[in-house]
């Protein structure tokens, strides 16, 4: 799986991007779980952060798989 | 709804054609511009971040969404990332409709939920460079009147009157390319580890320090740009390139040379012991000093500076320097000069000398009349100018009229000779914090006046060291006719591995130009020397750039 991550998000973990192994599909909250334990910094953030699932936004009901471009998307301010 | 986006990191032209087709009764465009302000401060641009696949389709499900409740009939949407100056557009929106109010519709509630939902970021305001405060608070054009005579000053009290005159201007920031050759003047501490994270420094096999020698279980490729972090089991090895950061720490990496490999198992054949990683920090550890306040700035610590991301150091100010040349005899180096005129060879003598310490050097020539020059003058440059240069005029001929110029410019003379060959004739004059020379206009007088007293006020100007005078043998013996004024003789310092010599140069005048090629320094001879023997210690200046320390 290939997490993005975007804006101060990439100053927080230091990558614009990482490489996870995830052997059986995710839910929203598994995933996070996965995140903060490899990048701690990201707790801050996570509670305006949203998961973006290959260029959709995700919700409760969305799972993650191995194959999938995950983003990290924090607050957006284009325009 | 027809439909185009486009995200571009290039520039968005101006005009933009409303589509072409009879059933179009409005077309409304919508540039939004990059302002000079964000949150009250000055910039000069904003860097845009885009998340490219994912802002498109937002935009396009957007439109979809909002065509239903506004139908309009085509909508062009650009976008730009990248750095976008002030003034120039970072996004465009173009609305077709049959009808003004659907197209006015479509676009303000586009814009309110682009800013919500798409994944668009403003990274970060590129500051504008703080606008200088004046440096010198006093007005300059307060005539002062004529001193009254004053006595001719030794060349040491020369020195002391310019080096107590010459108050410090205070240091600057400047980006890395521009602190080249500048005296850095604050110490710079990490803020970063180096390298941030541990780095393989082999080809190899990364496994667990704690690990024992055998057969491993490949479980993922790492190259050099990659950030995998994961952590390893015992029998787990991660392929891992040269430069490639580890995927965690306690780590080492076994060479690619001591393994064998068949398909994505590695059988150890040798080990060493040795941990071929860059330990995190290993270089540079965060709140340890990386440079020293008070070194030259030179292409290797400019780089260190680059990797620690010092990017706007503190160095001396470089200066603003005016300076004008007067003589009708002068024409420009480019022209053949006519009988009693020469070639102006100390506009480029002084921007040779002093480029290296001279923020901005503005160079004129001024007619040889008091009220033309005067008329001449743009006086708001003269009041920005840290140090005024006027080459020529500084004898005391009819025509010369450097000192009452610098009087009625609110300079008070504070010496107009100093006993000193050649260039007796060096005016010195100081308003506030600015100060100004007249010199002699004779190219070997130029020379000497700049590498000793305009050396040494630039030098305090900026903060650093001045100029001081060394001691060495003379290479060969040097005759002279006694001269009742010190004399500061062109040389040229010859240095070997042992030893260093003082070779003076022979100069027939003043006007003596071939020596100022080869001189790289000022060898001082006692008033009333006849002869000096080699080996005869004497004292020398080291000429502005000539010579390296």
């Amino acid at each position: 799986m290939r997490v993005l991550f975007f804006a101060q998000l990439q100053d927080a973990t230091g990558c614009p991007n990482t490489e996870l192994a995830v052997a059986e599909p995710l839910t929203l909250e598994q995933l996070w779980l996965i995140l903060l334990e490899i990048f701690p910094e990201l707790h801050a953030y996570r509670p305006n952060v949203r998961l973006a699932c290959n260029w959709e936004y995700a919700g409760p009901e969305t799972f993650f798989s191995d194959e999938d471009e995950v983003a990290l998307i924090p607050p957006v301010s284009g325009g | 709804m027809e439909i185009e986006i486009q995200l571009t990191d290039s520039l968005i032209p101006a005009k933009i054609a409303p589509p072409a087709g009879g059933h179009t009764g409005a077309w409304l465009e919508f540039s939004g511009i990059v302002r000079g302000q964000e949150n009250s401060e000055l910039i000069s641009g904003l860097e845009y971040e885009a998340y490219q696949e994912m802002a498109e389709r937002e935009i396009r499900r957007l439109l979809e969404s909002l065509a239903q409740k506004h139908p309009c009939l085509s909508a062009r949407v650009i976008h730009r990332y990248g750095v976008i100056p002030v003034g120039e557009t970072a996004i465009y929106v173009g609305v077709a409709g049959r009808h003004r109010q659907e197209a006015i519709a479509l676009l303000a509630e586009f814009m309110d939920r682009l800013k919500q939902d798409v994944p668009i970021w403003k990274r970060r305001a590129m500051p504008i460079a703080a606008p200088i405060s004046p440096r010198h608070e006093t007005p300059p054009f307060a005539p002062v009147p004529p001193s009254a005579k004053l006595p001719t000053v030794s060349l040491d009290e020369a020195v002391a009157h310019i080096q107590s005159a010459c108050q410090p201007l205070p240091n600057i920031r400047v980006s890395l390319p521009l602190a080249l050759g500048q005296t850095l003047r604050e110490t710079v501490y990490a803020t970063e580890n180096f390298p941030a994270r541990d780095l393989s420094t082999r080809d190899g096999y990364a496994i667990l320090v704690s690990d024992s020698p055998a057969t491993f279980q490949i479980v993922d490729t790492i190259h050099a740009a990659d950030w995998k972090p994961r952590s390893l089991q015992p029998g787990q090895a991660v392929r891992v390139a040269t430069g490639a950061t580890l995927p965690g720490p306690n780590l080492r990496v076994i060479m690619q040379e001591d393994v064998e490999r068949q398909g994505d198992t590695i059988t150890v054949l040798k080990d060493d012991g040795a941990a071929n990683v860059r330990l995190c920090g290993e270089e540079i550890k965060v709140g340890q000093p990386i440079l020293e306040s008070g070194l030259r700035l030179d292409g290797g610590k400019l780089a260190l500076l680059a990797t620690a991301g010092c990017t706007q150091p503190l160095v001396s100010p470089r200066l603003n320097v005016i300076h004008f040349t007067t003589g009708d005899e002068l024409v420009s180096p480019e022209r053949v000069p006519g009988p009693g005129q020469i070639r102006d060879s100390n506009s480029i003598l002084i921007r040779g000398l002093l480029q290296p310490f001279v923020n901005e050097l503005e160079q004129a020539h001024l007619p040889e009349n008091f009220e033309a020059a005067w008329a001449r003058l743009d006086l708001s440059r003269i009041e920005a100018a840290d140090l005024l240069l006027i080459s020529g005029g500084s004898s005391v001929g009819d025509l010369d009229f450097t000192r009452p110029l610098l009087e009625r410019l609110g300079f008070r003379i504070i010496f107009a000779k100093v006993n000193v060959r050649p260039g007796k004739p060096l005016i010195f004059g100081v308003n506030g914090t600015r100060v100004a020379f007249g010199l002699p206009g004779n190219p070997l007088a130029h020379f000497v006046c700049l590498n000793f007293a305009v050396a040494t006020a630039i030098a305090c100007l900026r903060g650093e060291t001045p100029p001081t005078f060394l001691r060495g043998p003379l290479a060969t013996a040097l005759a002279d006719d006694p001269c009742p004024r010190e004399t500061l003789w062109p040389g040229r310092v010859l240095r070997t591995t042992e030893s260093t010599q003082l070779q003076p140069l022979p100069w027939a005048s003043s006007g003596d130009m071939t020596c100022l090629a080869l001189a790289n320094a000022l060898l001082r001879i006692p008033a009333n020397t006849t002869a000096l023997e080699a080996g005869a210690e004497v004292e020398y200046l080291p000429a502005l750039g000539r010579l390296e320390s």
